[in-house]
């Protein structure tokens, strides 16, 4: 399961916290894309990886630079490939929440809630607190320190 | 927020297939929506233009280490495109975007907090195939 952080500080200094995810991604995930990158690109951008440094592009076919994935899809991809790194979750749209909250592994931020509505577990860290949510509502309150 | 658009209500550009066909009715324009729909394509079409059309200023993740409230408040009578608002764009700077009387905004990103948005602000991306080109519009976020 993935494990989310609200607050900056909670961040454990052993952990590297990403906010570019575009400029972490053409430097870095880019080199670890391998076929396990196929289904999250398709299932996010709805685009075909041609090779380890193209796509096609959904809307006209052409051959793109991996470049041109959304920054939604290079966040998941991120999480994916480096799970011991902290990535910005907050320009992630539904439909890449949904992926990335069904990872194995991985560490996200943001001080707002982004969830899917269709959820799995998840473990929320907070001050020394950690505990496994596996509920939306729930969730969401304790992004929204309502707990 | 209802407020008219104080700088173009139309944007419309060209790029080889894709045609970027936008009508604003708001001065402030959130661009949202899921991952992958072309904000972000869009952003570099309406860029290019930025070298022939004096009128519009883009800033995106390029300008992160940037005083972005420090740019657009020396900016009179400019459509401000603003991609990655959602890491570029601090509290204080929303603030005054939302008070902003000398500026038109499209904002791509999904938190509206700060910039006093309601629905009338909310936009998503539609795509329509004309022939052999793409063309991208705006209509408003259910």
């Amino acid at each position: 399961m993935i494990t989310i952080y609200k607050d900056k500080k909670d961040i454990p200094q052993s952990k590297e916290y990403v906010e570019l995810n575009d400029v972490f991604f053409n430097k870095n995930t880019v080199l670890e894309l391998d076929n396990q990158a196929k289904d999250i690109i398709e299932r996010i951008d709805a685009t075909e990886l041609d090779g380890k440094f193209k796509i096609k592009s959904k809307f006209s076919g052409v051959t793109l630079d991996v470049d041109c994935l959304s920054t939604g899809c290079k966040t998941a991809l991120n999480v994916f490939y480096f799970p011991e790194k902290v990535f910005c979750l907050k320009e992630c749209g539904d439909n890449a929440l949904e992926v990335l909250y069904a990872f194995k592994h991985g560490s996200v931020y943001s001080d707002y809630a982004l969830m899917p509505f269709d959820m799995t577990e998840v473990q929320v860290c907070s001050g020394t607190e950690k505990k496994m949510i596996n509920d939306y509502e729930e969730l969401k309150e304790w992004w929204s320190d309502e707990e | 927020m209802k407020s008219k658009p104080i700088v173009m209500d139309h944007f419309s550009t060209v790029h080889t297939s894709y045609i970027v066909n936008f009508q604003f009715t708001n001065n402030i324009t959130i661009l949202t929506g899921s991952s992958g729909t072309g904000k972000t394509a869009s952003f570099l079409f309406i860029k290019e233009c930025m070298s022939i059309n004096p009128d519009i200023l883009c800033l995106n993740y390029l300008d992160y280490q940037r005083d972005i409230k420090d740019i657009i408040s020396r900016e009179q009578g400019k459509l401000i495109v603003i991609d990655n608002a959602d890491i570029l764009l601090d509290n204080e700077t929303r603030k005054y975007i939302s008070v902003d009387s000398n500026n038109q905004y499209l904002i791509i990103g999904r938190n509206p907090k700060n910039l006093f948005a309601t629905s009338d602000n909310l936009f998503e991306l539609v795509n329509q195939k004309k022939g052999e080109q793409t063309e991208f519009s705006i209509a408003p976020f259910l």
